[in-house]
């Protein structure tokens, strides 16, 4: 009797047995392989639009970040983190895995993922002619060169990776300098890639006046001469500046620009801050204000509370203009920096008139007069970095001014509360291992 | 065909048995309790056979029982059980059962689809019955209500608005991703108990859905409707639930009808909610100190003594969370039928307003169980449900620069400032931080409605019976449908918003649809020897569901509030699909009560798997010895004495889209791109599965007067899911791994005890005592092996915030639910411990005379850290109260000695026609707290019920007291 009902029971259980689960597709997303292979234009399109989408993010908090060290503004908001750890308060050293630095290391890294996933997409589709995958190409290096320059910006002497194409086998942290020359390398290919391609990305309006090949080529020669006057190869930076849109009489503020609208899933200016409000904002650091020329225009960029603000012991008068609305754009490089990086390559190779004459540029442009102090080098390089800290304040230049110039110390800095010190560069992500 | 032809032949050779006459006689007699009152229902068995009957309703039975002696066996939930041995001449049998402290012959549903005695239970199996759930006071929420009465269990609270937001962990963490939840069954159906987050966050910068405080949906559970709850609490006693089990299971079963008279009884609970505790506020002696305080503000001195002056010197904290919250529920049960058919019918609705002014939670139950005999061997039965729930959460816990949630709003308010609106209705800005708290609470709303329908059914087919053996199928099965929908504005005019998003609506449509069937069968075969044998085997399939919608609008028009009436507009969606499938064997051997071992074995697949349909093996095994059962005892003050140890696995499969590597779409000045997503996906992904190893002792002594349930457990979870931070130069920010082990070790103690049996005085009181501990065994590879590929310490991402300020930390033989910082040289440290060192729950239950009864649980907890990252903001801000000041780091010992529940009932007999009693009640809830925590509870998360969360506050909703007058008519 027992053994009939055994049957019964494995009949039974044969009957619903069958049961099959499907195999399972993301039904949210498409799968990473629906691009890396035969892709389609469209996707292509997708992934050259998601990375000019994505170099944005992040972006916020790498001003901020390094603003808050060089002393430009203070960030007052609900993260205390930003007064304390920035600023040294009581000696704090930076924490290796904390928001002012992972937010934009993590950022900028998963935007070099999406070019490296463009670049092999473009190596397995023939959707495309070899004219276009060129300029497909010029695009993905151009935004990798300019992604690994400011996340050696934060890293600086501990070196970064350039060769993460492979998630599961990194290549190693190497030197600043080889990161330097590597950055150099991706651009030039960049560059080369760009230079008579058939040029029909679907940039946004940012890129509006740079999106040809032989203008996006002029954009990436404008990063690239950043780059080497940051490693300090002046003269090589002189040379790409010449073939960049760099142009002494030209409108200074010429230069593509993240944008941003309130279009669905996509994002705020992240440096906007509301006129008045308290309790997330832009302070300027009341030295901003102090050391500035008199009639300086520049000074618009910052507006005077109508109660100054305090918080964690730190206090301002002012608090950021930089931007007029939550959609306002942010450049990513223009004229003007390149007026001043010619000025200051001149300078640094003997041009000392040239030199001049770019940064009288600059001052006439903002209101001032020529200038009239001493010519020797040091002087010449004092007159730059204040011209660089008034064009370019609050946007993610003062901190490595100062530190290419050995002056991220205070001796040059100002100390706001006694114990806070000054930190020089950012430590390796502790996800890094 | 050649199976039917067998079966056939099977059911003819059953027919023939039947009838073949066989010797025997009729037992009679009647069964009453201590106060000589009948007991209807009573179970009377013949041992060792099917063969039984049920007492009616004067108590009286008849039994034919076949030979010529047998002994018979009497059970009855909340009864200890007799044996007695009948023969012809010795047929009438009279009974006076007596209460079962130990609750041995309490009927424990194990299996999927079979019971066994508590006595001959090989695990430790909680039971917590109605009156136990909600007999003391009214309950909130179910788990809730479970606080202190249960070993091996802890409960966090993430927000202490009406309406949850409880999370429940048994026998410590099980696992780091997302489910770290029992599984929920209700009359049979995997019910959802989801937190569904509303969007605040887009608006309050919160980092994470788990981060709004969002209530968990086993909240839309009446429980009064609860007839009881088991816990089966580890890998032993699950191991049959398989890959939905890792985090233990909770079997609820709701009333049903008895037949005879119908019994109606009308409840209405009245209440109020108030704040447990104000934690205070700074308060300045003279302007000296204000100036000192704030040294960069040379107007705050000035501000301080005009607003002494003028009397505006506020408490923000007292107005913000000083409200009385009214507590009404309402309560109409019907119950009854005949023989054939019963029936249970209730409905109830509980409004309850918070302590924050515009809080509040609203929910409307309607439930129809129905059972029904088609035949003598066909019976089915049908539980229905409905629930209507609405809550009013407002903005509390963590967030960044959203000016929403008032706990962080208040750490940076000082109190000298005016926030009230002037005549005009306008509400000045907060010249302290991002948003006017006042506004925010009178203005601005975050809301949900849930519309519920949970359906189970399940039918129970006797195949065949005979004397010796009893074949019966069992067919079950049920939905929970659940449509949610939440809603968050923040007016234009929020301070917050103004410039920015300009006012903001989130409009959230959610659908989760759960069903699942099983089929079962049980064949019950009873030796001449003495030995019985019950083998069950069956399948189980789950479907779930889940599809959110949240829509969010920003840059509103003036005053509206439809998502049209707004700049710009964003929508997200997640669809999520899972299924299971599994096959379970089981045998159970019984020698006579004696020593009962079971063996069974569980085979699932699911889709969250990176193989769907390779089956993944959960076996279990286990041996109860009733010592005191045997015939060399002589004992007689001793009549349970039960050794047991029990072994079982059980899994749980990584969440949803784990197994998936995408890309995400991103937008940029209206053009639509690919971005990669930051999770890479891995397709290799197995179950992480527990298994666990129960040792225990039972003893019942002096007519089951006194139970003693002692078990001690090693439970160890492999290969364990968790969440690891890549290095994120790889462009991904984490991947799903498998390569982590954890073992919790713990002892549970239950002692009950009825000191006092008399008709004036009935005590019945309970002690329940349990620590668990944890270890993490395995990371990467054995520390000692020095393999360069090993994992690394490690933050789990989401779970708190950061070193810097204390965290969880993955780390080779340290504790789980450690707390970590810096030393002073950087290095991660152990700074805390969340896990308890003890718990204790102590319950009593007084009935004086017939009709007062007064019953109280108190609990406490010893040890268990909390970081109070709460104070940290007052410290920044300035507010911190006076006496805190000198408070230095944030780490705070969690104990407390809580008075949890306490009722006080009055029955007033009337035995008219018209109405059977009238009872009077009070009670409280968390009346009393003893605790050095200097914040609000110390039960807190403020990530939410999900992986590691727990004991880290940031500002959280205030938890509440509440007490309570009852009045209830029995017709």
């Amino acid at each position: 009797m027992k053994k009939i009902n055994l049957l019964y029971l494995l009949g039974f259980l044969f009957f619903f047995a069958a049961c099959e689960i499907d195999d399972q597709v993301d039904p949210n997303a498409p799968s990473i392989n629906s691009v890396l292979s035969d892709a389609s234009l469209t996707e292509l399109n997708l992934l050259v639009s998601g990375t000019e989408a994505g170099i944005r993010n992040g972006f916020g908090t790498y001003v901020t970040s390094a603003g808050s060290i060089a002393r430009e503004f203070y960030k007052f908001d609900a993260d205390p983190r930003n007064t304390e750890d920035l600023l040294g308060k009581n000696g704090t050293q930076l924490d290796n895995n904390t928001f002012y630095l992972t937010a934009p290391y993590n950022t900028r890294y998963r935007a070099v993922k999406n070019c490296n996933i463009l670049l092999e997409a473009l190596d397995n589709t023939n959707s495309v002619s070899e004219g276009e995958k060129d300029a497909y190409r010029g695009f993905a290096n151009t935004v990798k060169g300019l992604m690994l320059f400011q996340v050696l910006n934060m890293l600086n002497d501990n070196g970064i990776r350039t060769d993460v194409a492979d998630a599961l086998n990194l290549g190693p942290f190497v030197s600043k300098g080889a990161a330097f020359d590597e950055i150099v390398n991706i651009l030039d290919d960049g560059f080369n890639q760009v230079q008579g391609s058939t040029f029909n990305l679907p940039l946004t309006t940012g890129f509006d006046g740079y999106n040809t090949a032989d203008d996006f080529g002029r954009f990436n020669q404008a990063i690239t001469a950043k780059v080497l006057t940051f490693a300090g190869d002046y003269q090589g930076a002189l040379d790409r500046l010449s073939k960049s849109f760099f142009d002494l009489n030209g409108d200074i503020t010429a230069g593509p620009q993240h944008v941003f609208s309130t279009a669905s899933g996509d994002i705020f200016n992240p440096l906007f801050k509301t006129p008045g409000q308290s309790g997330d904002q832009l302070v300027v650091h009341n030295s901003v204000i102090e050391d500035a020329e008199a009639g300086d225009a520049r000074l618009a960029k910052f507006r005077e509370r109508a109660d100054p603000t305090s918080l964690d012991g730190l206090n301002g008068t002012h608090e950021t203009a930089l931007y007029a609305s939550s959609t306002s754009p942010i450049s990513i490089i223009r004229n003007e920096e390149l007026i001043l990086l010619y000025a200051e390559c001149s300078i640094q190779t003997g041009a000392t008139q040239q030199g001049i004459d770019a940064i009288n540029t600059i001052r006439n442009a903002h209101g001032l007069a020529d200038y009239s102090g001493g010519t020797d080098t040091d002087s010449l390089i004092d007159e730059l970095l204040h011209q660089r800290r008034y064009s370019l304040w609050g946007e993610g230049n003062r901190m490595y001014d100062l530190r290419r110039y050995g002056r991220l110390n205070d001796q040059f800095v100002p100390i706001d509360r006694d114990g806070d010190i000054i930190h020089t560069q950012f430590p390796i992500p502790l996800t890094e291992g | 065909m050649k199976h039917l032809i067998t079966r056939l032949g099977v059911l003819l050779g059953l027919l023939f048995f039947a009838n073949v006459a066989l010797a025997q006689f009729t037992v009679t007699g009647t069964i009453t309790d201590a106060n000589q009152e009948p007991l209807i229902g009573v179970s009377i068995l013949v041992k060792g056979t099917t063969v039984g009957t049920v007492t009616d309703f004067n108590g009286n039975y008849t039994l034919d029982v076949p030979g010529e002696s047998a002994t018979i066996e009497f059970s009855y939930t909340g009864f200890g059980g007799q044996s007695i041995e009948v023969s012809s001449s010795n047929n009438k049998i009279d009974v006076v059962m007596k209460e079962d402290i130990a609750k041995l012959d309490e009927v424990v549903v194990t299996g999927l689809a079979s019971s066994i005695k508590r006595s001959n239970l090989a695990n430790a199996v909680s039971t917590i019955s109605s009156s136990q759930l909600t007999g003391v006071t009214t309950q909130q929420t179910v788990d809730g209500a479970l606080y202190g009465k249960l070993t091996g269990v802890n409960i966090v609270s993430s927000n202490g608005a009406p309406g949850g937001g409880i999370a429940i962990r048994l026998r410590g963490i099980s696992s780091l991703s997302g489910n770290n939840q029992p599984l929920i069954i209700v009359d049979g159906v995997y019910i959802t108990n989801a937190e569904i987050p509303s969007g605040s966050r887009f608006a309050s910068g919160a980092n994470s859905g788990t981060e709004e405080g969002s209530s968990n949906r086993l909240a839309d559970l009446n429980p009064a409707d609860i007839e009881n709850i088991e816990v089966l609490k580890g890998a032993s006693a699950a191991a049959i639930y398989g890959t939905r089990a890792n985090a233990g299971v909770i079997i609820i079963t709701t009333k049903k009808g008895k037949s005879g008279d119908t019994k109606v009884s009308l409840e209405q609970d009245l209440g109020f909610n108030t704040i447990q505790k104000f934690v205070g506020r700074r308060t300045f002696a003279n302007a000296q100190e204000v100036a000192e305080t704030f040294p960069n503000e040379p107007d705050a001195p000035n501000q301080w003594q005009e607003a002494v002056n003028s009397g505006k010197l506020f408490n923000y904290e007292e107005e913000i969370y000083g409200e009385t919250g009214l507590i009404s529920d309402t309560r109409l049960k019907v119950s009854g039928g005949n023989a054939k058919t019963q029936f249970y019918v209730s409905g109830a609705y509980r409004t309850e307003d918070g302590i924050i002014k515009n809080t509040g939670f609203d929910r409307l139950s309607t439930r129809l169980n129905l059972k029904h005999k088609i035949s003598d061997n066909l019976s089915i039965s049908s539980y229905t449900n409905y629930v209507n729930s609405t809550a009013s959460r407002s903005f509390t816990g963590n967030e960044n620069e959203g000016g929403l949630s008032y706990g962080y709003t208040l750490a940076f308010t000082r109190d000298y400032v005016d926030l009230f609106p002037n005549e005009d209705g306008i509400y000045p800005d907060n010249p302290n931080y991002t948003g006017n708290p006042l506004f925010v609470r009178d203005r601005a709303k975050n809301e949900e409605t849930n519309n519920r329908f949970i359906q189970g059914v399940n039918a129970n087919w006797t195949i065949f019976q005979k004397d010796d053996q009893v074949l019966r199928f069992n067919l079950g099965g049920g939905l929970d449908l659940l449509n949610n929908e939440t809603f968050v504005y923040v007016p234009e005019e929020h301070q917050g918003t103004r410039g920015n998003d300009n006012g903001f609506v989130a409009v959230g449509k959610n659908k989760i649809f759960n069903y699942n069937y099983q089929a079962f069968l049980n064949h019950d075969y009873y030796s001449q020897n003495g030995i019985s044998f019950s083998t069950s085997a069956g399948v189980s399939f789950l479907s779930f569901d889940r599809d959110f919608v949240l829509n969010r609008a920003t840059q509103l028009n003036p005053l509206q509030t439809n998502l049209q009436q707004a700049g710009a507009q964003q929508i997200s969606q997640r669809i999520e699909q899972e299924e299971e499938f599994g096959i379970i064997l089981q045998e159970q051997v019984n020698w006579d009560d004696k020593i009962i071992a079971t063996v069974g074995v569980r085979f699932d697949k699911s889709s969250l798997n990176g193989d769907p349909n390779k089956y993944y093996v959960f076996p279990r095994a286990s041996l109860a010895a009733n010592i005191a059962n045997f015939d060399f005892w002589s004992v007689d003050a001793i009549s349970q004495f039960k050794l047991r140890v029990a072994y079982g696995e059980t899994g749980n499969s990584a969440d949803f889209g784990s197994l998936f590597t995408s890309l995400s779409a991103v937008n940029i000045n209206g053009t639509p791109g690919f971005l990669i997503n930051s999770q890479q996906g891995n397709t290799g992904l197995v179950p992480e599965t527990s298994s666990e190893l129960e040792f225990g002792a039972d003893l019942s002594l002096f007519e089951n007067q006194l139970g003693v349930e002692i078990s001690y457990y090693i439970r160890s979870v492999e290969d364990l899911l968790y969440d690891r931070s890549l290095p994120t130069s790889s462009g991904f920010t984490n991947e799903i791994r498998n390569d982590l082990a954890l073992e919790n070790t713990g002892l549970e103690l239950g002692l009950n005890i009825n000191p006092v049996s008399t008709s004036e005085l009935n005590w019945v009181t309970g002690v329940n005592f349990w620590f668990n501990r944890s270890e993490i065994t395995l990371l990467g590879t054995p520390d000692g092996d020095n393999d360069a590929n090993d994992v690394p310490s490690f933050v789990p991402p989401g779970v708190a915030f950061g070193l810097g300020l204390g965290t969880f930390f993955i780390d080779e033989g340290s504790p789980i639910t450690a707390l970590w910082g810096r030393d002073d040289q950087g290095n991660p440290t152990i700074t805390g411990d969340t896990e308890p060192d003890f718990q204790l729950g102590w319950w009593n239950e007084f009935n004086i005379g017939k009709n007062f009864s007064f019953n109280f649980l108190v609990h406490w907890k010893e040890g268990g850290d909390v970081l109070n990252l709460s104070r940290l903001l007052t410290n920044i801000g300035n507010t911190t109260p006076n006496d805190l000041l000198d408070k230095t780091g944030f780490i705070e010992d969690a104990s407390y000695f809580r008075l949890r529940e306490i009722g006080a009932y009055y029955t007033i007999p009337l035995s008219t026609p018209f109405i059977e009693n009238i009872k009077l009640g009070v009670s409280g809830r968390n009346l009393f707290t003893l605790t050095d925590y200097s914040s609000y509870d110390p039960e807190t998360s403020t990530k939410g019920g999900t992986g590691l969360s727990n004991s880290i506050e940031v500002t959280p909703f205030p938890s509440s007291r509440q007490a309570y007058f009852h009045l209830s008519l029995n017709f």
